[in-house]
C-alpha cells in the first residue's frame, strides 16, 4: 500500500505522531466519528472551561509532565479520552438493555409461532392458543397477543376481549405458584369463606393479587368438580382438602 | 391395533380380548381427582411393584379407574371376581392386600366398608349400602374399565351398539329409537333429545355438527368429568350414533381446560377409536364418516350455554345469542348443531344396545331412565349416586346418602345448582323427576345436590349464588349485568345487618324484570336463588331485615344491636 | 321475498320476509324504544329496550324486537303492561349509570322516569357497543373493543390503532347515546396512559 501522507484535516492543528497514534486509538475505541469529530468534541469541551480552569488545568498538567508521572498527551485529548470512556460506558449499557428487550420480544415471537404452527395458524383455536400461552408464561406478554393478531389476521380488540374476558387469563406477570380456593356451593356450605380467610392471613395478599416477592399468585376458583375435598384448596395443582393454617403455612414453605 | 372394518371385525377383536384376560384376578383403583388428592395414583404405583415383586404379574391386572361414585371413601380398591371392596386404602396397606387377598384369597377386615348404623363389615362392593339403591347403568361400568383402555370398553360389549346402528339400521330407525324412547337431556334443559336430532337432521344444509357439551360448570356437579375419565368410549359411542343419525360430519367435545387428566384422556381416547376405524372415515366399514375434535376452553359457567358454547368454538368469547332460531338449525358458522349433555350422550348405546323398552322401564311416567346425581355439602356420603327417575329425594339423602354428618337436622336442599332451587325439609317427599321438581320451583339442571342444615343461612347462600351469577355474566345485556348487581348489592346490605324496609319486595320487583327481559338463561334464571328462599325461609330474610340478625350467626352483620 | 302479514297494536301490517318487527313497526309509524340499534349495524340485542309480547298462535312470550324476524300471523303488543314494567326497570338501571343523558331523558319523559332508586355509580358508558360495532363493523378499523366482563365490561381504544385512525374519522363520537366517547377517546391518548390490566378483580 502507498504511504499516504499523515494528513491533518482539522484547520490549523498539525497532529504530532504520538498525538495522531492517540487520535487513533481513540476513534478505533470508539468505532464511530471521524478524528474531525473526535477533535471538534475536545475543542467543545475545552471552549466549556473558564479561564481560570484551563490555567489549573494546564498548570497541573504542567507538574504531572515536569513528574514523568504522565506520558506527555496533550490537555484536549486527555479529556477527549476520559469523555469518550464515558460515552462508551453508557453506550454498551444502553445497547445492552435495549438488546436483552428485543431479545425477550423475539423469544416471545418464536414461541407464539411454534403455537401457532401447532395449531395450523387456524383462527378458530384462538382461545386455546392464547391457553398455551398462559401455560408456558403464567401470563400474557403484550407482544404474544399482538403477533397472535397479525398472524391470525383477528383484529386486535377481539384478542384483548377474549384476554380479559376470563379470569384464568392475566396480562401481568403472575406468580410462581398458583394458589386458588374453591368458593363453589358445595365448598361454600362446609366453609369455603374460612378457608379463604385463613389462606389470605398466611400469603397476606387478597384474591386477585401477587405476593410482593412474586412467588404466590392467589385467586378463588368456582367448582373443579372435587365435591368430596371440600372445602378445597389447590396449589399448582395439587388438591388440598381443609388444610389448616398450621397445614396452609408448611406447605407455602414447601413452595420455593 | 388392526383397522375393524365389519361387525364381524369386532366381534372377534371382542373375543380375543375376553380370552386373554380370562382366569386373571383384576384390581381396580380409583384414580380421578379426588382419589388423587388422597393418594390413590401412590396405591397404584405400589400394587404394581408390589404384584411384581411376589410374582403375580401374569395372574393380576391392575386397572387404574375413574370415579365409581362412592368419593367420600376414595382411594377405592376392588378386587375381582371376588368383589371384595377395600375402602380408604393407603399405600401402607398394598402388600398385605397383594400377599393375603391377591395371594391367598383373605379378606383383610380393616380395610373393608364398616355400615356406621350396624357396624358390620361388608365385604361385596354390590352390598354396600350406598350402591345398593342405585341403578350404575351409566357410571358402574366405571369399575371394569382402565381409564386408559379401549380394550376394556370393547370386552364389556362396548360399541356393539354402534356396529348394530351403522350396519343394521338406518339414520330414521335410530332416530325414531331415541324418539321413543323419550331420553331428555341431562344437562339442565330436559329437551327431549330425539326431537332435537330431529329438528337437526331436518334442517336444511349438508354440513352439520354435534358436540358433546363436557363443560360442566354448574358448581356441586361432578359427574360428567366422571363418566368422561372413567368411560370416555361410552360417550364416544354415543356421539357417533347420534352424528350417523343426525347426517352429521364433524363432531366436537368441548371440554374444559382445567382438568389435564380428563383432557389427556379423551385424547386417548379419540386416538384409539381412530386406530381401530371407529372414528374417521368408512366407520367399520359401514360407509359413515365422522372425525372428533376436542376443543378445550377456559370454561366459565356461561361458557355452557348452548349458543354461548357454539360461539365460543367459532373462536369468540362466549357471548349467548338470543334462541329465536333454534341452534339446531342455526348454529356454528350458521350451521345445524345438535348438542347434547355427556350423561346424554353416555345413555344412547344403552338404548340402542338394550331396546327401547329397557330403557323406558326405568323410570317415571314422564322422566325415563337414570339420573346421576352429585350428592355433596353438608352429608355423609359425598359421592355421585345414580338412581332411577322417581327416587325421592329423602332416599337420596337418608338411605344413600347416609345422612347429615354429627346427627345435625336437615335444613334445605338446594337442587340444580344456581339455576336451579331450594326445597325445605317438607318437600323432601318429592322425586327425582323432571316435571315434578320443575313444577316446585326447582328444576333438575344437571343434577347437583347440595344439602344444608341447621347451620346454614339461606339468605347467605342465595347470596352467594348471586355473586356467583354476578361474576359469571358475560355483560352484554342490561337485565343481567345490572340487574343481578343491583339485588347482589342489595343482598350484601341484608347480610351485613343493613337492610331496609321494602328490600324483599325490591329484590321481587328485580326479579321480574330480569327473568323476563334477559338475553340468555343465565339471565332468565339468575334471580332463581332469590326468589326461592324468599318463598320458603321469608323468616330468615325478615330476621336479617328488621332484627338485623342472622339468626343461624353465619352472617358477619356490622351492627350489633338486636343480636339474639 | 314473500310478504307476511302480522299484528302490531292492534293494526294490520305487512312486511316482507327477513324483515324484524323493528324494522317491520318503524316502517308502518310504530315508535319501540332502542339504544343499542343502529341502522348500519348487526342487531345486538343487547339493551332489551325494544322487547315487546309476540304471540304466536301457540303461546305469548317476550322477544326483542331488533332480533325477531316477522312470521306470518304473529300478534306484536308494542307496550303491554309486562314491556312498560320492564322498560321503566332498565331505564333506573341505565340512570343510575349515565344520570341525566339526553338519551335516558328522552325515554324518561314517556315512561315518567326521571331518577333511579339505585345507587348512583356513573361510568357513562351504557355499554350498548354501537361505537365498538361500527368501528368493526362499518370502519373496518377496530380500534375499539370491549374488555372485562360482566359489571365491569368497559369499552377502550386501543391507543397505537386508535392514535392513528381516530383523528381521520371520530364518527363513532356522534353516535354514543351518553356522549361520553369522546372523553373516553381523550383519556386513552393522554401520554402515560396504560392499559387497564385488572377487568376481574
Amino acid at each position: 500500500m502507498a504511504k499516504k501522507k499523515t494528513k491533518s484535516t482539522f484547520i490549523g492543528i498539525k497532529a504530532t505522531p504520538e498525538q495522531a497514534a492517540l487520535l487513533a486509538k481513540l476513534q478505533e475505541q470508539l468505532k464511530s466519528g471521524t478524528k474531525t469529530e473526535v477533535l471538534l468534541k475536545g475543542l467543545e469541551l475545552l471552549a466549556q472551561l473558564s479561564p481560570d480552569e484551563t490555567t489549573a488545568a494546564l498548570e497541573t498538567l504542567s507538574a504531572d509532565m515536569a513528574s514523568g508521572s504522565q506520558p506527555a498527551t496533550s490537555l484536549e485529548l486527555a479529556r477527549l479520552e476520559a469523555e469518550a470512556q464515558q460515552y462508551r460506558n453508557v453506550l454498551q449499557q444502553t445497547k445492552n438493555k435495549t438488546e436483552g428487550v428485543m431479545r425477550q420480544v423475539i423469544k416471545q415471537i418464536s414461541q407464539t409461532d411454534k403455537i401457532l404452527a401447532h395449531y395450523g395458524s387456524d383462527s378458530s383455536e384462538l382461545v386455546q392458543m392464547i391457553i398455551d400461552i398462559q401455560h408456558e408464561n403464567h401470563w400474557l406478554p403484550k407482544e404474544a397477543l399482538v403477533w397472535l393478531s397479525q398472524k391470525l389476521d383477528v383484529p386486535l380488540n377481539q384478542v384483548y376481549q377474549i384476554a380479559t374476558f376470563y379470569k384464568a387469563f392475566s396480562l401481568v406477570p403472575k406468580g410462581k405458584h398458583s394458589v386458588s380456593v374453591c368458593m363453589g356451593s358445595a365448598c361454600q356450605v362446609r366453609g369455603a369463606p374460612a378457608l379463604l380467610d385463613r389462606v389470605t392471613e398466611v400469603l397476606k395478599i387478597a384474591p386477585g393479587e401477587t405476593s410482593p416477592d412474586m412467588r404466590f399468585s392467589l385467586d378463588t376458583e368456582n367448582c373443579p368438580g372435587c365435591c368430596a375435598l371440600a372445602p378445597l384448596m389447590v396449589v399448582d395443582g395439587i388438591y388440598y382438602c381443609n388444610p389448616s393454617a398450621k397445614e396452609i403455612k408448611q406447605i407455602m414453605a414447601a413452595c420455593k | 391395533m388392526p383397522k375393524l372394518k365389519s361387525a364381524a371385525d369386532l366381534a372377534k377383536l371382542r373375543q380375543e380380548i375376553q380370552s386373554q384376560a380370562k382366569g386373571k384376578k383384576v384390581v381396580s383403583v380409583t384414580n380421578g381427582a379426588d382419589g388423587r388428592a388422597r393418594g390413590s395414583q401412590e396405591v397404584v404405583q405400589a400394587l404394581v411393584k408390589e404384584i411384581e415383586k411376589q410374582g403375580l404379574k401374569d395372574k393380576v391386572r391392575v386397572k387404574s379407574t375413574g370415579c365409581h361414585g362412592f368419593c367420600e371413601k376414595e382411594p377405592i380398591v376392588i378386587i375381582f371376581p371376588e368383589e371384595i371392596c377395600y375402602v380408604e386404602v393407603k399405600p401402607a396397606d398394598v402388600p398385605e392386600i397383594v400377599s393375603a387377598t391377591l395371594a391367598q384369597g383373605k379378606t383383610i377386615e380393616r380395610l373393608l366398608y364398616q355400615d356406621p348404623n350396624t357396624g358390620k363389615r361388608i365385604s361385596k362392593e354390590s352390598e354396600i349400602p350406598f350402591y345398593k339403591a342405585q341403578n350404575r347403568v351409566v357410571l358402574g361400568n366405571n369399575r371394569f374399565i382402565d381409564m386408559e383402555s379401549i380394550d376394556d370398553y370393547i370386552a364389556l360389549g362396548g360399541y356393539s351398539a354402534l356396529a348394530k346402528a351403522l350396519l343394521e339400521m338406518t339414520p330414521e330407525d335410530v332416530l325414531t329409537q331415541i324418539k321413543e324412547s323419550n331420553l331428555k337431556g341431562r344437562g339442565g334443559g330436559g329437551f327431549p333429545a330425539g326431537r332435537k336430532w330431529e329438528t337437526t337432521r331436518n334442517a336444511p344444509g349438508k354440513i352439520k355438527y354435534a358436540i358433546v357439551n363436557a363443560h360442566e360448570g354448574e358448581p356441586g356437579a361432578f359427574m360428567d368429568r366422571a363418566i368422561l375419565l372413567g368411560n370416555p368410549h361410552s360417550v364416544l359411542e354415543g356421539l357417533i350414533i347420534g352424528a350417523y343419525a343426525i347426517g352429521a360430519s364433524q363432531g366436537y367435545i368441548y371440554l374444559r381446560h382445567d382438568s389435564p387428566q380428563t383432557i389427556d384422556v379423551v385424547n386417548k381416547a379419540l386416538t384409539q377409536a381412530e386406530k381401530y376405524g371407529l372414528l374417521g372415515k368408512n366407520i367399520l366399514g359401514s360407509g359413515f364418516d365422522f372425525n372428533v375434535e376436542l376443543h378445550r376452553d377456559i370454561g366459565i359457567f356461561v361458557s355452557g350455554e348452548s349458543t354461548a358454547l357454539m360461539t365460543s368454538i367459532e373462536g369468540s368469547v362466549p357471548e349467548p345469542r338470543p334462541k329465536y332460531i333454534h341452534t339446531s338449525v342455526s348454529g356454528i358458522h350458521q350451521r345445524p348443531t345438535n348438542l347434547n349433555n355427556v350423561e346424554t350422550w353416555a345413555n344412547v348405546p344403552l338404548i340402542i344396545g338394550k331396546g327401547v323398552a329397557w330403557f323406558t322401564g326405568i323410570g317415571t311416567e314422564v322422566s325415563k331412565g337414570t339420573k346421576i346425581i352429585s350428592l355433596a355439602g353438608n352429608i355423609n356420603n359425598t359421592g355421585l349416586v345414580e338412581v332411577p327417575m322417581g327416587v325421592t329425594l329423602r332416599e337420596l339423602v337418608y338411605d344413600i346418602g347416609g345422612g347429615i354428618p354429627d346427627k345435625k337436622k336437615l335444613k334445605a336442599v338446594y337442587v340444580g345448582g344456581p339455576l336451579g332451587g331450594c326445597l325445605p325439609e317438607s318437600q323432601l317427599d318429592l322425586k327425582v323427576d323432571f316435571d315434578e321438581l320443575w313444577e316446585a320451583g326447582a328444576p333438575i339442571g344437571a343434577g347437583s345436590m347440595i344439602v344444608m342444615d341447621e347451620t346454614n343461612c339461606m339468605v347467605n347462600f342465595a347470596r352467594y349464588f348471586l355473586n356467583f351469577l354476578a361474576d359469571e355474566s358475560c355483560g352484554k345485556c342490561i337485565p343481567c349485568r345490572e340487574g343481578v348487581y343491583q339485588m347482589l348489592k342489595i343482598m350484601n346490605r341484608i347480610c351485613q345487618g343493613e337492610g331496609r324496609d321494602g328490600d324483599i319486595e325490591l329484590l321481587e320487583e328485580i326479579s321480574a324484570v330480569v327473568m323476563d327481559a334477559s338475553l340468555c338463561a343465565l339471565g332468565q334464571t339468575a334471580p332463581n336463588p332469590i326468589t326461592g328462599t324468599i318463598k320458603h325461609f321469608r323468616k330468615e330474610y325478615e330476621a336479617h331485615i328488621e332484627q338485623k340478625r342472622c339468626p343461624t350467626g353465619v352472617c358477619q352483620m356490622l351492627a350489633t344491636v338486636g343480636r339474639g | 321475498m314473500s310478504e307476511v302479514t302480522l299484528t302490531i297494536d292492534d293494526k294490520e301490517v305487512k312486511a316482507k320476509e327477513g324483515m324484524t318487527i323493528l324494522e317491520a313497526a318503524q316502517e308502518a309509524g310504530f315508535d319501540i324504544p332502542t339504544l343499542c340499534h343502529h341502522d348500519k349495524l348487526a342487531p345486538y340485542g343487547g339493551c332489551r329496550l325494544c322487547t315487546v309480547e309476540v304471540n304466536d298462535g301457540r303461546r305469548t312470550r317476550l322477544v326483542t324486537s331488533c332480533v325477531y324476524q316477522v312470521k306470518d300471523g304473529i300478534t306484536v303488543k308494542t307496550e303491554s303492561e309486562k314491556v312498560i314494567k320492564i322498560r321503566k326497570l332498565l331505564l333506573e338501571l341505565l340512570w343510575a349509570r349515565a344520570p341525566g343523558v339526553q338519551a335516558l331523558r328522552d325515554y324518561g319523559i314517556k315512561y315518567g322516569i326521571d331518577r333511579t332508586k339505585f345507587d348512583i355509580g356513573p361510568t357513562c358508558c351504557i355499554l350498548c357497543g354501537q361505537c365498538v360495532r361500527y368501528c368493526a363493523e362499518v370502519k373496518k378499523k377496530n380500534a375499539l373493543g370491549f374488555v372485562g366482563r360482566g359489571i365491569r365490561r368497559q369499552v377502550m381504544f386501543f391507543p397505537e390503532i386508535a392514535a392513528e385512525e381516530c383523528p381521520k374519522c371520530g364518527e363513532c363520537f356522534s353516535i354514543c347515546p351518553t356522549g361520553v366517547l369522546p372523553s373516553n377517546y381523550a383519556l386513552t391518548q393522554l401520554p402515560g396512559f396504560t392499559f387497564p390490566t385488572r377487568f376481574l378483580g
